[in-house]
């Protein structure tokens, strides 16, 4: 380490000044990841929502299902001491000049850069009566919306819009959902996207499969246009269709692909000096370089980068394992492994229609172990994941 | 300092078992037994990482 360098985009300069952009469980992680790697300066995380970091995947889950109980989403307190901008929104970013530009005019200055502003919904149309499920307020808006006990429309048949229909179900909604073909088959595969679907249609889920060709929504007033020309109302329309990543205030710097996406290395990170962890980062895996918005996923990302930032290759390489749950129509399911998994299972434990541990084999022998109303730890779970077929 | 577990919480992920094996573990039953509540400086970042990792809070620190 040389004297002070703090122009120019100089990287083995002194680290003094660290600002993690996003204060989601990957903005959070990194932090801690900084200080757990014995980073002891200034440390400044920008979030754009007033709300402390939280557990995204409960929005859908819990706090849709349960009563009056508004905390299952809630986290501990951070304990990485950093400086906290909550509700402001990054804007720009200068690499050459090391500067975040925030809404309102200001700037940071760092050394060392986080970038984790994740993503959001992909919408269907700019309507504010489209509801999507991406943040806390969005999950305490719908709360709201069906305590009313509307009627729904979902249009999404993925984990997350099923998850959506499951909830507004069980607030008591009559609910329609709107998939390109079979619910969850894309995610899973046939076998378990059979199970959820048969377990949705007994809690009395309306389920049309032909596609929404566009939708219209206004107070009170869904309309689903269906590629078979049939059109479903409803008073509440809500659409689960992805998630775009929240990356154009990085616009002029070169670091995002064409769809928006931070390509980073096996450390988390984009440029030297600058890592990239979250929903908005593709990252090698043992099947390729991908996008995995998913809670663990940001988690193992965020944890390397953070170290990455400190420790340089003195840190080791991310070796990412798939964890996947969802919790919907009185299901839960917990998976290791790749998905989604292509004919019938092996049962390791249980059998079909109960608590089950399954196992399929992809064809170059990698495994994923399924439990399916069956509480089995992860590492279990990993176990049976990589056990010999 | 020492772990505290909120045991209906708990959905039995093990993510924090991953993180801090040493500390913690679930048992054949899925349900989570902790090692020792109390814990020396030593352990601390081991548990603030399980303590973090759970998504449904179980776990906390004080």
């Amino acid at each position: 380490m040389n004297g002070p360098r703090v122009n120019g985009p100089r990287v083995n300069g002194p680290v003094r000044r660290v600002v993690v952009v996003g204060n989601g469980v990957a903005g959070l992680t990194a932090a801690d990841a900084l200080r757990d790697s014995g980073y002891d300066g200034e440390l400044t995380v920008v979030g754009d929502e007033r709300h402390p970091a939280y557990s995204r995947p409960a929005l859908s889950k819990a706090l849709l299902l349960d009563g009056d109980d508004l905390s299952s989403h809630e986290l501990p307190p951070a304990t990485h001491g950093a400086h906290e901008l909550l509700g402001v929104r990054a804007s720009g970013l200068d690499l050459e000049r090391r500067l975040v530009r925030l809404d309102g005019g200001d700037a940071l200055p760092y050394d060392r850069l986080v970038i984790a502003t994740g993503s959001r919904a992909r919408r269907l149309t700019g309507l504010p009566d489209e509801l999507t499920l991406r943040g806390l307020d969005d999950a305490l808006a719908l709360r709201a919306r069906l305590a009313g006990r509307p009627s729904v429309v979902v249009v999404g048949g993925g984990p997350l819009g099923m998850e959506i229909a499951s909830g507004c179900l069980a607030a008591g909604c009559r609910v329609t959902l709107v998939s390109d073909g079979v619910p969850l088959s894309a995610q899973l595969g046939p076998y378990l996207a059979g199970v959820f679907v048969r377990a949705a249609l007994e809690r009395g889920l309306t389920l049309l499969t032909n596609g929404a060709t566009h939708v219209e929504a206004s107070a009170g007033q869904a309309r689903v246009h269906l590629g078979d020309g049939e059109v479903v109302e409803a008073e509440l329309l809500v659409s689960a269709v992805g998630d775009v990543p929240n990356t154009e205030w990085l616009a002029g710097t070169g670091l995002a692909d064409g769809g928006g996406v931070l390509q980073v290395d096996e450390r988390g990170l984009v440029r030297p000096g600058v890592a990239a962890a979250g929903d908005l980062a593709a990252f090698p895996t043992p099947y390729g370089r991908r996008r995995v918005p998913l809670w663990s996923s940001a988690i193992e990302q965020a944890k390397v980068a953070g170290a990455a930032l400190v420790r340089g290759e003195q840190t080791p390489p991310l070796r990412f394992q798939p964890y996947f749950w969802t919790e919907q129509f009185g299901l839960s399911l917990k998976a290791a492994g790749e998905l989604p998994v292509a004919g019938e299972p092996a049962f390791v434990e249980g059998g079909p229609g109960g608590p089950a541990l399954m196992r399929w084999s992809h064809g170059d022998g990698r495994g994923v172990a399924v439990a399916l109303n069956h509480r089995v730890p992860i590492p279990k779970l990993r176990r049976v994941s990589q056990a010999a077929a | 300092m020492k772990i505290v577990l909120n045991r209906p919480r708990c959905e039995g992920h093990g993510l924090c078992e991953e993180a801090a094996p040493a500390l913690m573990h679930l048992d054949d039953d899925g349900e989570l037994v902790l090692h020792q509540e109390e814990i020396g400086d030593a352990d601390v970042p081991q548990a603030q990482a399980a303590v973090r990792v759970c998504p449904v809070a179980a776990l906390r620190l004080t």
